[in-house]
């Protein structure tokens, strides 16, 4: 029996999977700031209805976005930063970069340490190791006293090329462990080795910052598992995609911060996996942001830096600097701020724009009656005919057409002289064109043909918009999986234990000796299994991933190409450099020319304990209220309105042309015409031809 | 659609999806340029720009990058198709730099791709990078005390780099002979080519989706579209006139401070912008050219006027600049002007300030007055030549309603820091101190932002030295009330001891020395007599400002604990009015 528990912002999602495939699931609402309470809630309710003990209970996977949430909202511990001498502003002056432009009135966030609180340490290491000035006891005595005086909860060291010469920050580490045994430390040079101090001292200060609260509300949540004699592993969704054991991540939080999103991109490319396909983009529309990533051949994608509570209005991946930087490994999603709540308003000169600003859950849409005014894209969708009028999920929300129409013939056909199915259809594009740019950013920004890939769209807004983004990025394919509200749950339940380990070096590839890739490989090994066998995964196998981060000597944007296993032969290292100018050419459109040195930057490696796993049946759940026969969808100016038939997921028998609506328990599949539709042996409802037609 | 909006050609949702489109095609641009670039003034300094056009050159969209080369595609534009007219065949590349053809400074190489479909023109692809040495007199191609134009690198009027798709050789050659290190050179005109490679296709994409005709609609809906929105704005605002006049401390050469002067007048839905009065161009190269004054303007417009606007010409129509000939704002030959970015950010001091006149609700007090610059340049220990770009930017002056932001680039740039792990790991350099400077922010109702210092140390070799910066004779100006911030400062340490070094000045330095250099800080808004205590206590604690500054600027008095000492702030804050009228100027 495993059970998978995802925590979101409105709902907390549980799913259960017996020994013989069957799958329950919970959907209650979220309890914060007490997220936890939510989660053994639901698990109570479910183990209540079905008499069945937690003993037997064999793992709990979780996704949590309590470490997010503690940054975004500030609620982390008191913290304090340990620094080389001269350089405790690192933090707050970060990369200097000004996020927005022509903004006279941009604030920079308030750092996570204030100034009081970073405090300064007489050591020096040079670039090459030489110690500049050494360390001494007597520096630390000092700290001692000033973190003891400032009453400080956890503490971050970073100390200039650690990355590659920890021994000062192991010193104080020792140190601080030794003398201040109730502190938290923190050390850039365990938590993220890679060059580059801004990016290093804002990652560990994070994981300083979160790791009390990501502590308290583990225990809190273990507690009251055991109250349910649930004694098996607990297990922690990790932003890059694995899930770790909940030690674990209440010591480097800093790598679960991304836990929700991950877990809905493992689980398509899960559910991709079963049916056959390679190559998905995935694409996840909830209420306030759209969602997008890339899975090629299998695999999935990541990278390396991202801020969390960056100003989605903005999403410049050039600049950066409005949230929180961290440096650790995290899927690569691409999210803009265009979801069913994103705002639709019009500026002074006539422009209509769509988001980001969200009508979020209050006062919400304007159809919702909550006290919204003025429309969103879910407005739109209503009166479109896409959005079912009636209740919704649960019935704890009730669609009214007549508040949708109201709103969008006030605030935007109107004023603007146009029909409301237009001023509607348009609100409908614009906030594709939004979607479009996180789609984008995941394709043909990286050289790669939508046309190879198939689109699989969950979340509540994702099955409305998929079949007319799929033609506007020419994908020939749309999949909406079953439960595609419950998604991210379903994905705790697909994954493995996993562990992502880096060093970094920098070694030209014209005169590289293999030897020197092996030992950063084998250190990077035995690190990697010995904890697999500190863990409670030893019994399992560990298959290991080696990867080298390279660039072009000069350039600063590093590419990641796989490394082979076994010894490093002359071949492999030909090899190696071919793939990294294929992927050069792919993402910028030219090779690297004759007289450039190719640099080896950093080692990775992912360690993965693969379990055998009994994958559940998925059964769409039921509808609330009744459903009409058909209703009245505005399908563009081509089409117009057509009385399109209403059908639901299990009705699906046959290969069936659009246009068609599929009404579900928290969204609608939007089939245009001209569409093929089917439901496939595993529950997907599948699209076709929505890219070849025009 | 079936209904038109009375104004635009195109339908309101066909023209938002473009907009979006070309945006996004313009920022993709610029992120491929950023990746593959190799200098260290493009990759982490930004100092570059990436736009469309539209067949006849008109820019609609511009991606997020430097502000300062806004108005700078419109000049270029209109003298490449002057030159060139009908000579534009598919597969042609143009190249640029002269600034006295439609350039700007010499270190900023314009790449243009014509985009055609079907053999018909349809617009311009145009990438503009700073490149971090283009040969001349000093390592960098730029020096303060260049005093023509000939001595600041290689000059490249409109030339054809590819014909037809085949790239001319000798172009290339000499571009590879006249430049210190051609692999840094060619390697970011590369990524300049690739760039526009990649907005040429993205407009192809658009017209193959949307036909030729819808594409060349929409350009023009963009335009106008751009148009109105400025010029609603500015007809909000109250007509009238408002003057504003600020000195740099040197001419480049050692020479007497420059006057800037400017004349912005509200009449209706334009705003004119008169730099008459400004003084005569001078003979270090800090010159601007008039493409560079208009955007200084531009981006001041921009950034007062609260709404989103698209980066498009459309912007400039509503706007007048006079600038007369001759004057360090529209320098003629043989002027040099490869340092003429510090010249560009005090303009904007300048046209902030008479700004505030107008708006007093929407400006700032002065920030740090524009990036320093310091250029290093000489050999690696095994030989190999480095030039090394190092800026040292920005922090904001107070505002209307807040402080300014302590340690931010300055808002007419987009440029980053180079982290100091890397400078370490690349080039021959120790950095010894980066941070913030107390009490060097101006006092104010809200204060300025704290001024940045940096520290560097050559650990081998000998290295050339250039050095551009401002504001230390005349500080950034608070504004209503706030006080001026602290001026900028630089030094070299050697044997002989610490020696104070000019504002603007090429020099060299030996292993061993270490060069200091301290930004000017933000001036204050308001009278620092008002600002909240607790403000004032929280600097304290911070250490960004001291508690003798806190007294003597701010009138607050903290007891042990460093609390606000409620009794004796007021008295000392009566006493202070009653002796100065507001808080003492620092």
């Amino acid at each position: 029996m495993r059970i998978g528990a995802d925590v979101g912002g409105t709902f907390t999602d549980v799913v259960v999977l017996d020994g013989r495939g069957n799958l329950s699931t919970q959907k209650v609402p979220s309890t914060p700031p007490h997220f936890e309470e939510a989660v053994i809630q639901a698990i109570g309710a479910w183990l209540g209805s079905t008499a069945i003990s937690g003993a037997r209970v064999r793992e709990v996977a979780h996704g949590t976005t309590v470490a997010t949430n503690a940054v975004l909202e500030r609620r982390g511990a008191r913290t304090a930063l340990v620094t080389t001498k001269g350089f405790r502003d690192v933090l707050e002056l970060r990369r200097i970069r000004v996020p927005v432009l022509y903004d006279w009135f941009f604030q920079k966030p308030r750092e996570l340490v204030e100034r009081y609180l970073r405090f300064e340490v007489d050591e020096r290491i040079l670039a090459d190791g030489d110690v500049q000035a050494a360390l001494r006891e007597s520096e630390l005595w000092d700290l001692k006293k000033k973190l003891e005086q400032e009453a400080v909860q956890s503490v971050a060291v970073c100390f200039l090329h650690a990355y590659a010469y920890p021994e000062h920050e192991m010193m104080v580490g020792r140190f601080l462990r030794k003398h201040l045994p109730h502190l938290t430390v923190s050390l850039s040079s365990e938590i993220l080795p890679e060059r580059n101090e801004y990016e290093r001292t804002a990652t560990v200060v994070v994981n300083a910052y979160v790791r009390p609260v990501m502590r308290g509300y583990l225990s809190a949540l273990r507690r009251n598992l055991r109250r349910m004699e649930i004694e098996a592993p607990l297990l922690i969704m990790q932003s890059a995609g694995g899930l770790t054991p909940e030690e674990d991540a209440a010591s480097r939080p800093v790598f679960i911060l991304e836990s929700g999103p991950a877990a809905g991109v493992l689980a398509a490319a899960t559910t991709a996996s079963k049916a056959g396909l390679p190559n998905l983009i995935t694409f996840d529309m909830g209420g306030t942001t759209a969602k997008a990533s890339m899975i090629e051949q299998g695999r999935l994608g990541y990278h390396s830096e991202y801020e969390v509570g960056a100003s989605l209005s903005t999403g410049s991946r050039l600049m950066g600097g409005s949230g929180e930087l961290i440096r650790a490994p995290s899927l690569d999603i691409a999210e803009v701020g265009a979801g069913g709540g994103s705002l639709a308003y019009l500026d002074r000169a006539g422009g209509l724009h769509v988001g980001p600003r969200s009508a979020g859950a209050v006062p919400g849409p304007a159809c919702y009656r909550r006290g919204g005014r003025e429309p969103t894209v879910t407005d739109a969708n209503v009166v479109l005919g896409y959005v079912r009028p009636g209740p919704l999920a649960d019935g704890q929300v009730h669609v009214d057409p007549a508040a949708a129409r109201r709103a969008i013939q006030d605030r935007i056909a109107g004023p603007l002289g146009i029909g409301l199915l237009e001023a509607a259809e348009g609100i409908h594009r614009i906030a594709n064109t939004r979607v479009m740019k996180a789609l984008r950013e995941v394709s043909t920004e990286r050289g790669r043909d939508p046309r190879e890939f198939v689109l699989m769209a969950f979340g509540g807004s994702g099955p409305i918009h998929a079949a007319g983004l799929a033609e506007d990025l020419s994908v020939q394919r749309v999949m909406v999986p079953a439960l595609p509200g419950l998604f991210s749950a379903l994905g705790l339940l697909y994954s493995d234990v996993e562990r992502h380990g880096v060093r970094s070096c920098l070694l030209a590839i014209e005169n590289l000796r293999p030897r020197e890739i092996e030992q950063l490989r084998e250190a990077l090994e035995k690190e990697m299994l010995a904890w697999f066998r500190r863990g409670r995964y030893s019994v399992e196998p560990v298959q290991l991933a080696f990867s080298v981060d390279m660039r072009i000597r000069g350039q600063t944007s590093e590419i990641n190409v796989p490394l082979p296993g076994g010894p490093l032969t002359p071949q492999d290292v030909d090899a190696l450099c071919q793939s990294f100018e294929d992927e050069h050419e792919r993402l910028y459109g030219h090779r690297s020319a004759a007289g450039h040195t190719v640099e080896v930057l950093a080692v990775r490696l992912v360690g993965k304990a693969v379990r055998d796993r009994t994958e559940g049946v998925l059964q769409p759940l039921e509808l609330q209220g009744e459903t009409a026969p058909s209703r009245t969808a505005y399908f563009g100016s081509r089409w117009g309105a057509i009385d399109t038939p209403v059908v639901t997921r299990a009705s699906l028998r046959e290969v069936t042309q659009g246009p068609l609506l599929i009404d579900e328990y928290d969204s609608t599949i939007v089939v245009p015409p001209a569409t093929r539709v089917w439901l496939d042996d595993l529950q997907n409802v599948v699209m076709e031809g929505a890219g070849s037609h025009q | 659609m079936s209904t038109r909006d009375p104004v635009n050609k195109t339908d309101p949702v066909t023209l938002a999806i473009m907009q979006h489109a070309l945006a996004s095609a313009a920022d993709q641009m610029a992120l491929s340029l950023y990746r593959t670039a190799y200098s260290t003034i493009v990759r982490d300094c930004l100092d570059f720009s990436t736009s469309l056009c539209d067949a006849q050159g008109k820019m609609v969209a511009q991606g997020i990058t430097l502000p300062h080369h806004i108005a700078s595609v419109p000049f270029a534009m209109r003298t490449l198709l002057k030159k060139y007219g009908q000579d534009i065949d598919p597969g042609d590349v143009f190249i640029l730099n002269d600034p006295f053809d439609g350039g700007m400074h010499i270190p900023d190489i314009f790449v243009v791709r014509p985009i055609f479909w079907k053999d018909c023109r349809v617009g311009f692809a145009v990438s503009t990078a700073h490149h971090a040495d283009l040969g001349g007199r000093l390592p960098g191609s730029a020096a303060c005390d260049n005093t023509e134009i000939f001595q600041e690198g290689l000059r490249i009027p409109w030339l054809k780099l590819y014909r037809r798709g085949r790239p001319d050789e000798t172009i290339f050659a000499l571009l590879a002979a006249n430049v210190r290190i051609p692999e840094m050179t060619l390697g970011d005109l590369r990524a300049q080519l690739a760039a526009t490679h990649i907005g040429a296709n993205s407009v192809v994409k658009l017209i193959e989706r949307y036909g030729p005709e819808t594409f060349q609609g929409c350009c023009q809906d963009l335009l106008d579209y751009t148009e109105r929105l400025v010029r609603s704005e500015i007809a909000s605002w109250p007509d009238g006139a408002s003057s504003f006049t600020d000195f740099m401390d040197s001419d480049g050469v050692g020479g007497p401070p420059v006057r800037l002067q400017v004349t912005l007048t509200v009449s209706g839905d334009t705003l004119t912008a008169d730099f008459s009065g400004t003084d005569p161009q001078v003979p270090g190269g800090i010159n601007c050219t008039l493409s560079f004054t208009t955007s200084v303007v531009a981006v001041c417009l921009r950034a007062v006027i609260q709404a989103d606007i698209p980066n498009t010409a459309g912007m400039f129509k509503p706007l007048r600049v006079i600038a007369p000939e001759g004057t360090v704002a529209n320098a003629s030959m043989p002027a040099a002007s490869s340092m003429r970015g510090i010249t560009g950010f005090r303009l904007s001091d300048t046209v902030r300030g008479a700004l505030a006149g107008l708006l007093p609700d929407r400006v700032f007090a002065a920030g740090e007055g524009g990036n320093s610059l310091l250029i290093f340049g000489g050999k690696r220990p095994e030989g190999r030549p480095y030039v090394f770009y190092e800026l040292v930017t920005g922090t904001w002056g107070g505002r209307p309603d807040r402080d300014g932001n302590d340690g931010l680039c300055n808002p007419s740039n987009v440029a980053g820091n180079i982290p100091v792990e890397q400078a370490e790991s690349e080039y021959p350099l120790c950095i010894e101190r980066y941070g913030l400077v107390r009490d060097s922010g101006g006092a104010g109702r809200f204060r300025g932002g704290l001024a940045i210092e940096r520290k560097w140390r050559l650990l081998a070799g000998d290295s050339t030295l250039s050095i551009r910066s401002d504001r230390r004779d005349h500080r950034p100006y608070g504004l209503n009330g706030g006080s001026p911030g602290a001026p900028s400062l630089s030094e070299r340490g050697g044997v002989d001891g610490v020696e104070i070094l000019p504002t603007m000045i090429s020099t060299s330095i030996e292993a061993g020395d270490s060069v200091y250099h301290r930004l000017a800080g933000g001036g204050g808004w308001g009278d620092p007599l008002t600002r909240d205590p607790t403000a004032v206590a929280r600097d304290v604690k911070n250490d960004k400002v001291s508690a003798g500054r806190a007294r003597q600027d701010y009138g607050v008095v903290l007891d042990g604990a460093g609390q606000v000492d409620p009794v004796a702030t007021a008295k000392l804050r009566q006493e202070m009015i009653s002796r100065f009228g507001r808080g003492s100027s620092a």
